[in-house]
C-alpha cells in the first residue's frame, strides 16, 4: 500500500514538473547580452526556464514560423517551437523589437511579448506597452526581473491548455487512485476466496457466536466485581 | 607565492578596480551568476566582450580616419559598445560612450572625435586588468586554493 502511494506521489509530480517548463526566446543582436540574460534565466529559473536565444527579428520570426502565410493561423504547425514567451531587445538592426513585437500580435499569436532596452525613453515605453508589449524592462537586466518574466508566461497559459493540463492531471490522478481502488478490491476478493473455501461455513453460527461472547464479557465483568 | 598571497593579491586588485571606478555593481551581479554548474561564466563573458568590443573600436577609429565620415554609423557602433559596457559593468568604458552620445546629439563633431582617443584607451586598461585578474584565478585555482567573494 505504501509503495502505492509512493507512485502515486511520483505521478503528480513528474506532471507539475512538466507543465511548469517556461520556454523563453531571446531576442537580441548582442552576443554579450544574450550570455547574460540567458545566465540570468537559468540562475534564477529553478530548472524550469529553457531558453532559445537568436540574434535578429527576422530569426525570430522562422523560429515562430511566422514568415510562412497559414491559412489557419490557430492550427499547430508540425515542427512549430512552442515558445511561451519572446523576451526581445528593442534597439536591433534590420528590424527592431518593436516591429517583432506588432509581427507577433498581428499574426494573432498570444505569445506574451516583453522588450528590454539600455534607454528609459518613456514615449517609447507607452507606444510598445500600447501596441501590445507586457511591460518594458531596463538593461541590464537583474534577478527580480526573472519573476515577472514567469508571471507574463505563466498567466498567458490559454485556457484551452490550461484545461487540457488539468485534465491530464486528473486523469494521471484517477489512474492512480483506480489503481488504488483495483488493488484493494484484488486484495479482499482474494480473502474472501479463502473464506469461502474454507470447509467451515461460519454463517448459521453466526448468531449464537457473538451470544457465547457478550456472555464470556459478562462472566468476566462479574469476576472482576467479586473480586473486589 | 602561495595561495594566501595570491588571494590577498586578487582581493586587492578587485578592490582597487571597483574603487577607481572601472568596474561597477554590475559586474558583481555577474560573479553572482557563476557557480558550480556555469564556473567559467564571467570569463566567458567578459572574453566575448573582449573580442566584441575590440571590434568596434577598431572600426570606430577607421570610420573616423575616412574622406567622409559616416556619423549615423558611429553612433551606432557607440551605442552598442554602451550597452555592452553597461551589461558586464565596465563602467569607465560605458561613461566615455555615454559622454560621445551627449556631444552627438548636439552635433558637436569635434566633441564626437575628442572621445575616440579616451574610448580606446579605457578599454586598453581594462583588458589589461581584468586579464591580470583571471590569471591570478586561475593561479589560485592551481594552487588549491578558492577565488575570494567581494562583499559591497
Amino acid at each position: 500500500m505504501e509503495l502505492e502511494l509512493e507512485l502515486t506521489k511520483e505521478k503528480q509530480v513528474e506532471v507539475l514538473e512538466v507543465e511548469t517548463e517556461i520556454r523563453v526566446l531571446v531576442v537580441d543582436d548582442s552576443p554579450i547580452d544574450r550570455k547574460i540574460v540567458e545566465g540570468l534565466l537559468k540562475r534564477n529559473g529553478n530548472g524550469c526556464i529553457k531558453v532559445i536565444a537568436v540574434d535578429s527579428g527576422t530569426k525570430a520570426m522562422e523560429l515562430l514560423q511566422l514568415n510562412k502565410q497559414k491559412a489557419e493561423p490557430e492550427s499547430p504547425a508540425s515542427n512549430e517551437i512552442k515558445i511561451d514567451i519572446i523576451l526581445t531587445d528593442y534597439f536591433m538592426p534590420e528590424m527592431t523589437g518593436y516591429d517583432l513585437l506588432k509581427a507577433v500580435k498581428n499574426f494573432s499569436r498570444t505569445i506574451p511579448v516583453v522588450i528590454m532596452s539600455s534607454e528609459n525613453e518613456p514615449q517609447r515605453i507607452r507606444r510598445c506597452k500600447a501596441d501590445g508589449a507586457e511591460d518594458f524592462i531596463l538593461k541590464p537586466l537583474q534577478t527580480n526581473d526573472v519573476q515577472k518574466l514567469r508571471n507574463y508566461a505563466n498567466k498567458s497559459t490559454k485556457p484551452s491548455e490550461l484545461k487540457s493540463g488539468i485534465k491530464r492531471k486528473i486523469s494521471q490522478l484517477d489512474l492512480a487512485s483506480a489503481m488504488n481502488i483495483a488493488e484493494r478490491k484484488r486484495h479482499l476478493s482474494r480473502v474472501v476466496m479463502v473464506l469461502k473455501s474454507s470447509s467451515f461455513d461460519i454463517s448459521p453460527y453466526f448468531p449464537l457466536a457473538c451470544k457465547l461472547v457478550l456472555l464470556f464479557y459478562a462472566m468476566l465483568c462479574l469476576s472482576q466485581l467479586l473480586q473486589r | 607565492m602561495d595561495v594566501s598571497m595570491l588571494q590577498r593579491t586578487y582581493s586587492d586588485l578587485l578592490t582597487s578596480l571597483f574603487r577607481e571606478g572601472i568596474l561597477n555593481q554590475q559586474f558583481t551581479e555577474l560573479q553572482q551568476l557563476q557557480d558550480e554548474n556555469n564556473p567559467g561564466f564571467v570569463f566567458e563573458v567578459v572574453s566575448l566582450f573582449f573580442e566584441d568590443s575590440g571590434r568596434l573600436i577598431n572600426e570606430l577609429i577607421s570610420n573616423f580616419n575616412q574622406q567622409a565620415v559616416d556619423y549615423k554609423k558611429i553612433d551606432a557602433y557607440v551605442h552598442q559598445l554602451k550597452g555592452s559596457s553597461a551589461s558586464i559593468g565596465a563602467e569607465k568604458i560605458r561613461s566615455v560612450c555615454q559622454t560621445f552620445r551627449e556631444y552627438y546629439d548636439k552635433n558637436d563633431i569635434q566633441g564626437c572625435y575628442n572621445c575616440i582617443q579616451p574610448l580606446n584607451q579605457e578599454f586598453v586598461t581594462f583588458k589589461s586588468k581584468l586579464e591580470a585578474l583571471f590569471t591570478l584565478e586561475q593561479q589560485i585555482v592551481a594552487a588549491g586554493g578558492s577565488i575570494p567573494m567581494m562583499r559591497h
